[in-house]
C-alpha cells in the first residue's frame, strides 16, 4: 500500500476461523503487511465500528477496510453493510463482501447498499487462494479515504 | 328424511294407481247408472202409455154404456153408433192395456177382461130384447141392477190399475232419483279421492324436487369447497418444495463452508511439505538417528499418500454439493411461461450433438406434430439437451446411432415428447432408479456424477409435467415426457 495509506486497518468479519486464517495467510502471501483485526461475529465488529453508543464517532479518523462474509452467526453481514453504509462517520469506509453466496439478488442488495466489491469465494482452494492473493494486490494499490 | 328414489318412484305409482282406480271406478259407475237412468226412462214411458190405455179403456166402456142407454131409451138405431164402436174396439183396447202393462196387474186385468165380457153380453141381450120389441123385458133386465154392479166392479178394477200404475210411477221416479244421487255421491267421492291422490302426488313429487334441489346445491358446494381445497394444497405443496429447495441450498453452503476449510488446509499442509520433505531428502549422508527413517518414509510416503486420499474425497464431495446445488438453484429459478415452439429447441439441441452423431455414423429423425406450448423455455433446452446427450453417450459402440425425436398431442391439453434412441438400454430393476439422485446404470464406462435424470426430472416436474420410460437392455430407450399445454394452468401457484 502506498505510504499515506500504511495505517490502513483491514477489518476482517468472518465467523469460520478457518476461513479467516486462509484468507489471512494469502493476503499477507500477496505483500500487504497492514494490520488485519479479525471479528467473528456481528456484534463485536459494529461495536468496534459503531462505538458502544452506535453512534459511529469512535471511527472518526480511522483508515479501515471492511472484509465482510454475509453468513454470521449472530446476524446478516448485509446488516452490518447497511449500518456501516447508513453512519456517516463511517459510509465511506470501503466495503469488500467476501461471502460464499452467489444468489444474483442477494449481489443485487449489497451493491444497492453501497458495497464497493462483492466477491464470492471460489470452493476449489487453488482458486481461492489466488482470489484472494489478487484482493491482496488490489489492496495495495487502493486509495482509502478518512473516515468522517 | 330424504325420500328415496326407489320410495318414491313407489309412491308416485301407488298414487297414480289409486287415482287411476278411482278414475275407473267413477266412468263405470256412470256408464251403468246412466243405463240404468236409461231403463229408468223407458219404463217410465210404458207405464204413462199404459195409464192412457186403461183410462181410454174406461172412456170406451162408459161410450158403451152411453149408447145402450140411450137406445134403450130412444130405441133409435143411430144412439147405438158409440156402443157399436165401442164393442169392436174394447178387446184391441184390453190387449193393448195388457200388452202395456207387461204382465203386471195381470189377476185384476183377467178380472177386468170377464167383467166387460160379461157387461157386453148383458148390454147385447138387452139391446137385442128392445130390438125384438120386447123394451120392457129388457127394462127389467137392467133394473136386475146386473149391468150396474159389473159396471161398478169394472170402474173399481180400471180405478186400483190407475192407482197401481200411478204408484209405479212414483217408485220409478223415486228410483231415479236415488239413482241420480247414488251418481252424485260416486262422483263427488271420485272426484275426492282423485283431488286427495293428486295433492299427494304434487307434494311428493314437489318435496323430491325440493330434496333434489337441496341435494344438488349441496353437490356444488362440496365441488366449489373441494376445488378450494386443491387450490389450497396445491398451494401448500408449492410451499413445502420451495422448503425443500431452501433446505438444500442451506445445508450444501453450510456444507461448502468447512469443506472449504479443508481443502485449504489441505493445500497448506501440501505447501508445508514441500520444503520439508526436500530438506529430508537432502541430508547427506543420511544422520544415524533410527527416527529419521520413520520421520523420512513419514515425509516422502505417508504424509503425501494421506493428503492424496484427502484431496480426492474432498474432491468428491465437492462434486457431490455442487450438484445438490446445482438442483435446488434450478428449482430455485423463478420459471418464465412463453410461447415455445418446439421444433425450435429440438432442433438446436440437435444441433449441439450433430458433429457426435455424426462421428457415431448415426442419423437423427425428428417428427414434430405440436405447434408452440406455453413453457420455460430454458427448462425444455435443458430437458431436450440432457436426453440427447444422454443418448448419445450411452450409445452401442457395435451399431450406427439412431435418434428419434416425436412429438404429439394428446388427451387433456397435453404434449407427448418421445425421445427414442438404439443406446445400450437400461436394465428393469434400474427404470426407477436411474431419475435419483446420484445413482448411475450399467458399465460405469462414462464419466459422470449421476445427476442428469435426477435434474432432468425435477425439471419436468417444475413445469408442470412427468417423464416415464421404457427400456430394453440392450436394445435402447425411449423417454416420454408428458408436458401441459400450458403450463401456468397445470403448476397454479408454483410457477407464481
Amino acid at each position: 500500500m502506498s505510504t499515506e495509506a500504511i495505517s490502513v486497518t483491514i477489518l476482517m468479519i468472518e465467523d469460520d476461523e478457518g476461513h479467516a486464517r486462509l484468507i489471512e495467510r494469502n493476503i499477507r502471501r500477496a505483500g500487504v503487511s497492514n494490520p488485519i483485526m479479525p471479528f467473528t461475529n456481528g456484534t463485536a465488529a459494529l461495536e468496534f465500528l459503531l462505538g458502544a453508543d452506535g453512534s459511529g464517532r469512535d471511527s472518526a479518523g480511522r483508515h479501515l477496510l471492511i472484509l465482510l462474509d454475509l453468513n454470521l452467526p449472530d446476524m446478516t453481514g448485509i446488516e452490518i453493510l447497511e449500518k456501516v453504509k447508513n453512519n456517516p462517520h463511517t459510509r465511506r469506509t470501503p466495503v469488500v463482501v467476501l461471502t460464499t453466496t452467489d444468489d444474483s439478488r442477494e449481489i443485487q442488495r449489497c451493491y444497492d447498499l453501497g458495497a464497493n466489491v462483492y466477491i464470492t469465494k471460489p470452493v476449489n482452494y487453488e482458486s481461492f487462494a489466488h482470489a484472494i492473493r489478487q484482493l491482496g494486490l488490489f489492496f495495495s494499490v487502493m486509495q482509502v479515504p478518512e473516515t468522517a | 328424511m330424504p325420500i328415496s328414489r326407489s320410495a318414491f318412484l313407489r309412491s308416485t305409482l301407488m298414487l297414480m294407481t289409486v287415482g287411476l282406480g278411482a278414475l275407473a271406478v267413477v266412468v263405470a259407475t256412470t256408464i251403468w247408472l246412466v243405463g240404468r237412468t236409461q231403463d229408468y226412462f223407458e219404463t217410465v214411458v210404458q207405464l204413462r202409455q199404459a195409464r192412457g190405455s186403461i183410462v181410454e179403456l174406461r172412456s170406451q166402456l162408459q161410450d158403451a154404456e152411453t149408447g145402450q142407454r140411450g137406445f134403450l131409451l130412444t130405441r133409435q138405431e143411430s144412439y147405438l153408433a158409440p156402443y157399436v164402436r165401442a164393442k169392436e174396439v174394447l178387446p184391441v183396447q184390453i190387449e193393448i192395456v195388457r200388452q202395456r202393462l207387461g204382465g203386471r196387474d195381470a189377476p185384476e186385468l183377467g178380472q177386468l177382461t170377464d167383467i166387460i165380457g160379461r157387461k157386453l153380453a148383458e148390454m147385447d141381450r138387452t139391446i137385442e130384447l128392445t130390438r125384438a120389441g120386447r123394451p120392457d123385458e129388457a127394462l127389467a133386465v137392467v133394473e136386475t141392477d146386473t149391468g150396474k154392479q159389473l159396471m161398478d166392479q169394472a170402474r173399481a178394477l180400471l180405478a186400483s190399475l190407475v192407482t197401481n200404475t200411478e204408484t209405479r210411477l212414483n217408485q220409478q221416479v223415486e228410483d231415479q232419483n236415488a239413482n241420480a244421487q247414488a251418481l252424485w255421491w260416486v262422483v263427488v267421492l271420485g272426484a275426492g279421492i282423485i283431488l286427495v291422490v293428486t295433492g299427494l302426488g304434487v307434494w311428493a313429487i314437489g318435496n323430491y324436487t325440493r330434496e333434489l334441489a337441496a341435494a344438488r346445491r349441496e353437490v356444488e358446494e362440496l365441488n366449489l369447497g373441494l376445488e378450494q381445497r386443491v387450490q389450497e394444497r396445491t398451494v401448500d405443496l408449492a410451499r413445502a418444495n420451495e422448503e425443500i429447495q431452501r433446505f438444500a441450498y442451506i445445508v450444501t453452503h453450510d456444507l461448502r463452508a468447512p469443506l472449504v476449510n479443508i481443502m485449504g488446509f489441505t493445500s497448506e499442509l501440501e505447501t508445508s511439505l514441500t520444503p520439508l520433505r526436500s530438506y529430508i531428502e537432502k541430508l547427506d549422508p543420511p544422520p544415524a538417528d533410527p527416527d529419521f527413517a520413520e520421520a523420512k518414509l513419514a515425509a516422502t510416503e505417508d504424509l503425501p499418500e494421506a493428503l492424496s486420499f484427502i484431496r480426492s474425497s474432498t474432491r468428491k464431495m465437492d462434486g457431490l454439493i455442487n450438484a445438490i446445488l446445482k438442483l435446488s438453484r434450478e428449482g430455485r429459478r423463478v420459471l418464465k411461461p412463453e410461447s415455445v415452439d418446439l421444433k425450435g429447441v429440438v432442433e438446436a439441441s440437435s444441433n449441439a450433438i450433430i458433429h457426435q452423431v455424426a462421428a457415431a455414423e448415426g442419423e437423427m429423425t425428428l417428427d414434430m406434430k405440436t405447434g408452440p406450448i406455453i413453457s420455460d423455455r430454458m427448462a425444455l433446452e435443458q430437458i431436450i439437451g440432457n436426453l440427447l446427450d444422454n443418448a448419445v453417450k450411452y450409445r452401442r459402440k457395435d451399431v450406427p446411432l439412431r435418434i428419434a425425436v416425436r412429438t404429439r398431442r394428446t388427451e387433456k391439453q397435453r404434449v407427448l415428447i418421445e425421445i427414442e434412441d438404439n443406446g445400450r438400454g437400461i436394465a428393469n430393476q434400474d427404470h426407477e432408479r436411474v431419475f435419483e439422485l446420484f445413482r448411475r446404470s450399467g458399465t460405469q464406462d462414462q464419466s459422470g456424477e449421476g445427476i442428469g435424470l435426477a435434474h432432468v426430472r425435477t425439471l419436468v416436474r417444475t413445469i408442470g409435467g412427468e417423464i416415464t420410460l421404457a427400456s430394453q437392455l440392450g436394445k435402447g430407450t425411449t423417454f416420454s415426457i408428458s408436458l401441459p399445454q400450458d403450463m401456468r394452468k397445470a403448476t397454479g401457484s408454483i410457477a407464481a
